[in-house]
């Protein structure tokens, strides 16, 4: 077997998206969007999370129907959400070359972390590409305080938008600050209630993650 | 006893920080202090004694020896079947092998040949991948001796205990260091002690396996074991 055929029978190990932010932002949320809207596309996917007291979200995702609860896996995360997914991700990393050697087609595993601060980032070593996600319920200075989550993601995204009148926020000033401290890098906005923002979400992954027109 | 070369490599090994998924199990400490069985330093230093005593030093010990020396991978996969079904509570067995395949994924990352190819064989195998078996492989692909791989093991069981108690709030981080310096001198009285080759492995520790085995049925729980 010559090189190009090697590499052309090699099977191409899934991306890994990791989806982090604070406690009660709308990361499962986002998940429960994002899994139908990614089957749509015919992308086969798999789920982690990263579940800090219970297994409530891995259970809320498998019980959700829009998966098979087979592909879901929980990570329990030792009281340290950001150890799980940036000082040692061994156990996610594990997890998912498990999920990869039980469903050897899958071409996508989002890996949501443990509800954590602003400070926390994804290691390079456990995903290809991470979203953080905040809400405007939590604060329209977020992006202003310059955590390295919000700063340092690949996408932002500002969960809630339907609360913003609600809760007292300019959601125009919040989106253009949070573009000024991210140096102009994605910042995408989203209601994941009502699946608002989700196709932008979705196209981008398509473009920058699995390489798809 | 050992060189600066590889004081520091212990050092590396040993150090709660090291990447392995150490943080995720607290073997019973979780479990023990839900059932109020654990409320403080006294109760974790008796709780660490009746690790080191009862399981570490004629379980984990005896497999991490046997391991060490086993002429090649398949031998090694023997003494894994072994770990297996010496240990009863499948809690237990689940994270030993999550704990060890975590290690040993961070061997084979490093390039460390053994781990690799013993990470190969692990795949068609979920029974295998136990933590004493896998030190064993990937202490000595790391070039340590056995006596440099018996205490990183040990060591690494009483600083995982001790910093899971912490992040429970059980203790705090002076309290934490006093059951380590406790801890030590019972390690290292512990690893001079002759362990025969003969011994089988065995442990009594049955508060702890009971806490372990009933942790997956907690509704409230951050620690995998």
């Amino acid at each position: 077997m010559n090189v190009v055929t090697q590499i052309a029978t090699k099977p191409v190990a899934a991306a890994r998206v990791g989806i982090g932010g604070p406690v009660g932002s709308g990361k499962t949320a986002l998940v429960e969007r994002l899994i139908p809207a990614l089957q749509a596309r015919g992308i086969d996917i798999a789920v982690i999370t990263n579940d800090l007291v219970t297994a409530e979200d891995a259970e809320r995702i498998r019980r959700s129907g829009l998966i098979d609860p087979e592909r879901v896996s929980a990570v329990e995360a030792g009281a340290c959400p950001h150890t799980v997914i940036r000082e040692d991700p061994t156990l996610n990393i594990e997890a998912a070359d498990a999920l990869e050697r039980r469903f050897p087609g899958v071409e996508l595993i989002l890996i949501e972390s443990g509800g954590d601060n602003l400070a926390s980032t994804f290691s390079r070593d456990l995903t290809d590409f991470w979203l953080f996600v905040i809400d405007v319920a939590g604060g329209d200075d977020i992006p202003r305080k310059r955590g390295p989550g919000p700063i340092r993601c690949d996408v932002l995204i500002i969960n809630k938008t339907d609360l913003a009148p609600h809760v007292g926020v300019d959601l125009g000033r919040m989106h253009a600050e949070a573009l000024t401290v991210r140096a102009n890098r994605p910042v995408l906005l989203t209601n994941c209630r009502r699946g608002e923002g989700i196709d932008a979400v979705v196209a981008m992954i398509e473009k920058d993650v699995l390489f798809r027109a | 006893m050992f060189d600066a070369l590889t004081a520091l490599a212990l050092c590396q090994y040993g150090d709660s920080a090291y990447p392995a998924g150490g943080f995720a199990f607290s073997w019973g400490v979780e479990g023990l202090a839900a059932d109020g069985l654990l409320k403080g330093a006294a109760d974790l230093d008796e709780l660490i004694g009746e690790h080191l005593e009862a399981r570490w030093s004629t379980m984990d010990r005896p497999l991490l020896r046997r391991a060490f020396r086993a002429a090649d991978l398949e031998a090694v996969a023997v003494i894994d079947r072994l770990a297996d079904v010496a240990t009863p509570s499948a809690p237990m067995r689940d994270g030993s092998r999550r704990a060890g395949r975590a290690l040993l994924g961070v061997s084979a990352r490093l390039g460390h040949a053994k781990s690799q190819a013993y990470r190969a064989m692990l795949d068609d195998n979920p029974r295998l991948g136990h933590l004493p078996v896998v030190q064993a492989v990937v202490y000595r692909d790391a070039g340590l001796s056995l006596e440099a791989a018996e205490l990183v093991s040990g060591w690494t069981l009483v600083n995982g205990l001790a910093s899971a108690a912490v992040r429970l709030g059980i203790i705090g981080h002076v309290e934490a260091q006093g059951s380590l310096i406790a801890a030590r001198g019972q390690l290292a009285m512990l690893v001079a002690e002759l362990c025969p080759d003969e011994l089988r492995p065995s442990s009594f520790t049955p508060l702890i396996d009971i806490a372990i085995s009933r942790n997956p049925s907690r509704h409230v729980r951050m620690f995998t074991t």
